[in-house]
């Protein structure tokens, strides 16, 4: 079927050989896969904030030259040894983080860290054999998160792609593999609004619109979305928000006023800035009794959540998430089955879209605030 | 069957004139209910620490003279105007906290914070005329968070009283208005620990030991408990305890030690002290992906609680409670029928025994950290 099967793919590649300098399209050698690794035809990816994050390095142990890109959705075009879930010609999602299926987390009902493929940033190459599968000239190129969608081919860990129906647009549904199913997976299995109820989305970015989407899905009747940025409350509007509070507009703090908005508290509050403040402000304007707050966004290494104790002993519950609590393999399929099913709209986040020649826009619209989700398409 | 029904009552209380001072046995007046009231004949009372902390009144505003005590059973004198929901002759028990059964927090699942009769420390009357039921020679005698169970009869708001099964013996159930209710409450409703989990109890008070015995019922495999004083280790092991740590047996923090001895963390953690750095261990003791850490004791009014956001983005959950989450009128009657059909036991929380004439012993006991629950007989 194949004849490239066993053999190392030339392609073309987006390279970061610098933090902070824009991506080069280079030719790049794809060895096939080694043992439970499988080798992934990347037919559009996307750009997310944490790429950037990593590419500009700022404060963190640089991993250069390095293949970015973990939003994406692709095709099968070989598998390694031991791999028996995935086939040549199954479409998938890679994520940069897995379910080994076997560990306690992946056993845990609750939990989606898996124990051997959790995210790590800090490494750059397989697990397998402590090497990369990119080179250029017999020189290895990094990977990211274990995924590096920024090349026409990738090579991935089995446990670190799910299967999804080969129906589903795939221009759509790579969003899927990161920021839209962190903020939707926030809401629905998370914070879990009843339906009714009253919703502050702290953070109009695309994680925190796709949090907001997840309130919308589960019928809640408020959504206030929370932003120091007005420019992105018209956006918003699509996403479900009903109400905007913008924190620079009062003199007292945001959780005040949100309480007061809403007869002593939200419902839910779910936090998508990573912002420390933010993240206090959101557990403290949820109701007291019943009121639940998720923190999404990471926040730098070195702040300190602080809040006074009553808020706990007056019944107010604190969470946080990571991956939507979205088991990758497990839980992803069914996700695009929601958007097939028409319950979940992804169209409305892609505001702009390039080919792999123009990646480097899609990182100026992000730094620039510009955009939600540009994709990027691997054929141009 | 009352023959006083109307009347003002005559009878002994143990009247507290000054913060700190013994209790004087006085002979007070007790006015009939009035609406939404209800007169009733305490049978047993013990002592709780929240009356010994407002006893000392240190720091806060003294409300003297007082009549304390809010665990207890009682029988039904009379009742005032509008009262359907008991009638003379019932058994009940007065709780500190009630239960309107018609605002937002009532008719939620999940509160227990009724915004009518939530708790309150600061009055001293009770709610529909801002007086006081007590006098002695026409001068009033405050009220202690609407119960004041040191007295042969007391005037409770109706939402503040539990109808319970008449064949409860009212000797160990009173134990049940309080301090066992809110530890039971906090593993039971809100930790809720699954069969076979690990559990860490901080404080091995009454409290703190009732919140173990909530995790023996759910059938937790392994009840750690924390504390300060290792005189109280043998004691625990009646309430399911199988494995104790010593925060001061230890250079590194309480947390590291107790994720080191579970593989990660325990599933669940119930802090039952109020000291602010418990409450920091009891979260961070907890198991990442899955784990559940739930407060209960009340701290300084100046405490500050402060963890690592990592900490919640890792998918541990912090929750509070407040007397175990149990709605007072809806759910003690089953948790009477717990120890009814021998699921709850009761017995054990019970070291000492005085009449009422020697409450100051009750005092001595609890101020020397001696015994965990001294039931006050009223007529012997």
């Amino acid at each position: 079927m194949s004849s490239t099967v066993g053999k190392v793919i030339r392609c073309k590649a987006a390279v970061a050989w610098e933090a902070g300098k824009p991506l080069v399209i280079e030719e790049v050698e794809v060895a096939p896969p080694q043992a439970m690794e499988v080798r992934v035809k990347i037919i559009v990816t996307a750009l997310c904030h944490t790429d950037v994050y990593f590419w500009e390095a700022k404060g963190q142990t640089p991993v250069f030259p390095r293949i970015f890109g973990h939003e994406a959705a692709g095709i099968v075009e070989s598998v390694g040894e031991g791999v028996t879930e995935l086939k040549p010609g199954d479409h998938v999602l890679p994520v940069f983080t897995g379910e080994c299926k076997e560990c306690r987390h992946c056993k845990s009902e609750e939990s989606n860290m898996c124990d051997l493929l959790r995210i790590n940033t800090d490494r750059g190459v397989m697990l397998h054999d402590g090497k990369s599968r990119f080179s250029i000239n017999g020189k290895p190129i990094y990977h990211f998160v274990g995924t590096s969608t920024f090349s026409e081919y990738s090579v991935i860990h089995v446990g670190c792609l799910a299967k999804i129906n080969p129906a589903a647009p795939m221009d759509k549904v790579c969003l899927l593999s990161c920021g839209i199913s962190t903020g939707l997976g926030a809401t629905l299995n998370v914070a879990k609004p009843p339906k009714g109820s009253t919703v502050a989305i702290f953070g109009l970015g695309a994680v925190g619109l796709a949090a907001a989407e997840g309130a919308r899905i589960a019928g809640a009747s408020r959504i206030i979305g929370v932003d120091l940025n007005p420019k992105r409350f018209d956006e918003a509007k699509k996403f479900g928000v009903t109400e905007f509070v913008n924190p620079k507009d009062h003199h007292k703090p945001v959780q005040e006023v949100l309480a007061e908005m809403t007869d002593g508290g939200v419902d839910r509050s779910v936090e998508c800035t990573g912002s420390i403040n933010a993240m206090i402000s959101a557990f403290e304007c949820v109701h007291d009794g019943w009121g639940v707050a998720v923190l999404v966004g990471v926040p730098n290494k070195d702040d300190a959540f602080k809040t006074h104790p009553m808020n706990f002993l007056n019944e107010k519950t604190l969470k946080g998430t990571f991956f939507g609590n979205y088991k990758p393999r497990t839980d992803l399929p069914n996700v695009v089955e929601m958007y097939m099913r028409k319950e979940l709209e992804l169209e409305k986040f892609i505001t702009h879209e390039v080919c792999l020649s123009e990646i480097n826009k899609a990182f100026d619209y992000m730094l620039k605030g510009e955009s939600l989700r540009c994709i990027i398409r691997m054929d141009g | 069957m009352s023959g006083t029904a109307g009347l003002v009552i005559p009878c002994k209380a143990a009247v507290a004139w000054e913060a700190g001072k013994p209790l004087v046995m006085e002979r007070v007046e007790v006015a009939p209910p009035q609406a939404m009231e209800v007169r009733m004949k305490v049978k047993y009372t013990s002592l709780c620490h929240t009356d010994l902390y407002f006893w000392e009144a240190k720091g806060q505003n003294p409300l003297f003279p007082r009549i304390f005590g809010h665990e207890a059973a009682g029988v039904v004198e009379s009742v005032g105007e509008g009262v359907s929901d008991v009638a003379v002759g019932d058994h009940v028990l007065p709780v500190f906290t009630g239960e309107c059964g018609e605002c937002s927090h009532c008719q939620s699942e999940e509160s227990n914070m009724c915004d009518l009769l939530r708790i309150n420390t600061e009055r001293g009357v009770m709610l529909s005329d801002g007086k006081s039921r007590f006098s002695i020679d026409g001068s009033p005698i405050n009220h202690f968070l609407g119960t004041s169970t040191f007295s042969e009869y007391t005037v409770v708001h109706a939402g503040c009283l539990v109808k319970i099964n008449p064949l409860a013996p009212m000797d160990k159930v009173c134990v049940l208005s309080c301090g066992i209710s809110t530890g039971l409450g906090a593993t039971l409703n809100v930790a809720k620990p699954k069969q076979g989990s690990s559990v860490a109890i901080f404080g091995l008070g009454a409290v703190g030991l009732a919140a173990a015995e909530g995790a023996r019922i759910a059938g937790a495999s392994r009840i750690i408990g924390v504390d300060l004083n290792p005189n109280r280790f043998e004691e625990a092991k009646k309430f399911g305890v199988n494995e104790f740590v010593n925060p001061k047996d230890h250079d590194r923090p309480v947390q590291q030690v107790i994720a080191e001895m579970t593989n990660g963390g325990v599933d669940r953690s119930v802090e039952c002290t109020g000291n602010i750095n418990a409450m920091v261990s009891a979260f961070e003791c907890v198991h990442d992906g899955w784990g559940v850490a739930v407060l209960v004791g009340v701290p300084n009014k100046d405490a500050v609680f402060m963890t690592k956001p990592i900490n919640l983005l890792n998918e541990r959950t912090l929750k509070g409670t407040f007397f175990g989450n149990y709605k007072p009128r809806s759910d003690l009657p089953s948790v009477v029928d717990m120890y009814m059909n021998k699921k709850l036991e009761v017995d054990k929380f019970i070291t000492h025994r005085v009449p009422f004439s020697d409450i100051n012993k009750a005092f001595d006991l609890m101020v020397k950290g001696e015994g965990l629950r001294c039931i006050i007989s009223m007529e012997e």
